[in-house]
């Protein structure tokens, strides 16, 4: 077990490094000149460690949601908050607003997040505690709603804004800027705490709410604090870049079939395990039609899909 | 068993039924051809204009009175905006346009979509395609233009002026050929690439577009690309609240020379479209990089 955990957090952290000298024309850290060097601080360090905490948050709040809703099939998105914030980031590309400069759409995004993550939780509430198919399915209808409204707008929108708001929901790195990084990194810190810190409380609940009991934690109380540490991590990475399919739902899953479904161990391999294949997906991104830039969010599937699918014939069970 | 025997009475039922619908088909058809011969016979007077750059065309020659349509894109001149709207470009309404009755629908390739042509067609509309994909291109699209709505000599004056400025403004070439990026949106960075008005006013000026390589005409461009090919004059098409959007994209590639040199500029929207104030569109790029 410690040794898979090693190898994990090594590979990832040479992806890291690797992502950052590589690319559609590799740096050579050593023999690096004036213009490199810029090119290494001011595009590819941000972009990097945007992968990073993106990555982070949907892979950490997938685990999370799998077992809180006990459903292998919840992902950060499903909960409507990512449409949501994909509504009102889309609302401010399209109109043109400007008024926190380059803050603006990762704002709006982050509002547009929050507020459905409240709305979500208000429907989901009954009787003293969450319930977690009133959960899903207040976000499953909420999402409908608020896609049929994106595309409302994208359809009677410019041609030109429909194609900024498409990137943008797509997932989009190439906006990761020094001064959106301290926000996103507090929030997704912060989640990613809280969830840590109440891994054991998320083993119980898997079990189901009455073993939860007997084990001496309470349900409804432990549900609610790990909604709000999803709420947090899935509106800050989805501000920070857009929705990026894919690592969410499937790399819990990965964990699971390579670590086992120890809650303690897999929220936080599903982190790295997200940060890494984000950081693999936009380095392939940036470099295969070089200069043009295909969204991450585009390849995260197309890498990782794959690969599960390999995993999902080589094992017999799925289960959370 | 039942099923399957068919009488006498129904077989001749089906034979006339047959029959009565090539009738049909012959007398509609015979209708269509009807209207086309006399559709060309005299120059179309209800005209339906499915793209902003046609509608400008179409004001700049005053013939604007026998526009009967335009797209809700269509916002120039102020006038435009008063006619009849018959939908987006991408995705214009087939009834909308039927019920104004038009005598000639003009399209582009360069934003409507092939089906309507093909849809139109079977109702029996006439349409007519703008072949113009290129600023030279235009003076030769807007002739051909002013022949099919049976206008030559205004057309031909339209295409002639520019024409002459197209010339006049490659023999007033700057000295230095210089690097030239032009950004249509800075977050998510999209630039103008190959095939755009601009790269063709770029070309028509003596500079190079440095992002006339990459794939597609308005393609997400690389900030990493930006630094590597170091542009000498950056542009940023103007658009609500442009200068202010810009900023953060400008504070990320501060190295690079255009910037550091403050050859920055915020130019007018007249290159987006190639109707007849993309040749304005050029002579404003002219004022800046003939410096």
């Amino acid at each position: 077990m410690n040794l898979k955990i090693t190898v994990i957090c090594g590979s990832a952290l040479l992806i890291f490094v690797f992502a950052l000298f590589a690319g559609p024309v590799p740096i050579n850290p050593f023999s690096a000149g004036e213009l490199e060097r810029e090119i290494l601080m001011s595009i590819r360090l941000p972009r990097v460690v945007v992968s990073l905490l993106m990555g982070l948050g949907l892979g950490a709040s997938g685990a999370v949601l799998q077992g809180i809703l006990r459903n292998p099939l919840a992902d950060p998105y499903i909960l409507g908050i990512s449409s949501g914030a994909a509504l009102s980031a889309a609302l401010g590309i399209i109109v043109g607003m400007s008024f926190w400069g380059v803050l603006t759409v990762p704002v709006l995004a982050f509002i547009g997040a929050l507020v459905t993550g409240v709305f979500v939780g208000a429907m989901g509430w009954k009787r003293g505690g969450f319930w977690p198919e009133r959960l899903l399915l207040a976000g499953v209808g909420l999402g409908f709603l608020f896609s049929a409204m994106l595309m409302l707008l994208m359809s009677i929108s410019s041609d030109e804004g429909m194609r900024r708001a498409a990137l943008w929901i797509f997932g989009d790195l190439a906006l990761a800027d020094w001064s959106i990084i301290p926000y996103g990194a507090a929030f997704i810190t912060a989640g990613f705490a809280l969830a840590l810190s109440r891994g054991k409380a998320l083993n119980a609940l898997i079990l189901g709410d009455e073993l939860a009991y007997s084990l001496g934690f309470a349900p409804r109380k432990e549900r609610f604090i790990l909604f709000i540490a999803v709420g947090l991590m899935t509106a800050a990475s989805v501000s920070l870049g857009g929705m990026i399919g894919f690592i969410g739902l499937l790399i819990p899953h990965i964990g699971r079939f390579i670590i086992g479904a120890d809650s303690r161990v897999l929220v936080p391999m599903s982190a790295v395990g997200g940060g890494a294949l984000l950081c693999i997906a936009d380095l392939v991104g940036k470099s295969v039609l070089s200069p043009v830039e295909l969204p991450a969010g585009i390849i995260t599937a197309v890498i990782g899909a794959p690969y599960f699918l390999y995993l999902l014939r080589r094992k017999d069970v799925l289960s959370i | 068993m039942e099923r399957d025997t068919v009488t006498k009475g129904q077989l001749d039922r089906a034979r006339r039924d047959v029959q009565l619908f090539f009738l049909l088909c012959a007398f509609v058809s015979l209708c269509l051809c009807d209207g086309f011969s006399e559709a060309s016979a005299e120059p179309p007077q209800r005209i339906v204009s499915l793209a902003p750059s046609i509608t400008e065309i179409i004001y700049a020659t005053g013939i604007e009175e026998r526009l009967v349509g335009v797209t809700t894109f269509c916002d120039y001149p102020d006038a435009a905006q008063d006619k009849p709207k018959i939908g987006g470009m991408s995705n214009p309404s087939l009834e909308a346009v039927l019920s104004l009755k038009p005598d000639i629908v003009l399209m582009t390739t360069d934003g409507n979509p092939k089906e309507f042509q093909a849809k139109l067609h079977s109702l029996g509309m006439k349409s007519y395609v703008v072949e113009a994909l290129t600023l030279p291109e235009l003076p030769e699209g807007i002739r051909k233009m002013g022949r099919v709505l049976g206008e030559v000599q205004k057309f031909e004056l339209l295409a002639a002026d520019i024409e002459m400025r197209i010339t006049r403004l490659r023999n007033n070439r700057g000295m230095s050929r210089k690097r030239v990026l032009f950004i249509i949106w800075p977050e998510p960075l999209i630039v103008a690439g190959a095939d755009t008005a601009v790269d063709d006013a770029i070309e028509i000026l003596g500079s190079t577009n440095i992002a006339s390589e990459a794939q597609g005409r308005y393609p997400k461009y690389s900030l990493e690309e930006i630094y590597r090919q170091s542009p000498d004059v950056i542009f940023f098409g103007k658009g609500k609240g442009m200068s202010e959007v810009s900023q953060g994209l400008l504070s990320r590639i501060a190295a690079v020379p255009a910037v550091k040199e403050g050859q920055v500029y915020y130019v007018s929207d007249k290159l987006f479209r190639l109707g007849p104030r993309a040749i304005e569109g050029v002579e404003e790029l002219a004022g800046y990089l003939n410096r």
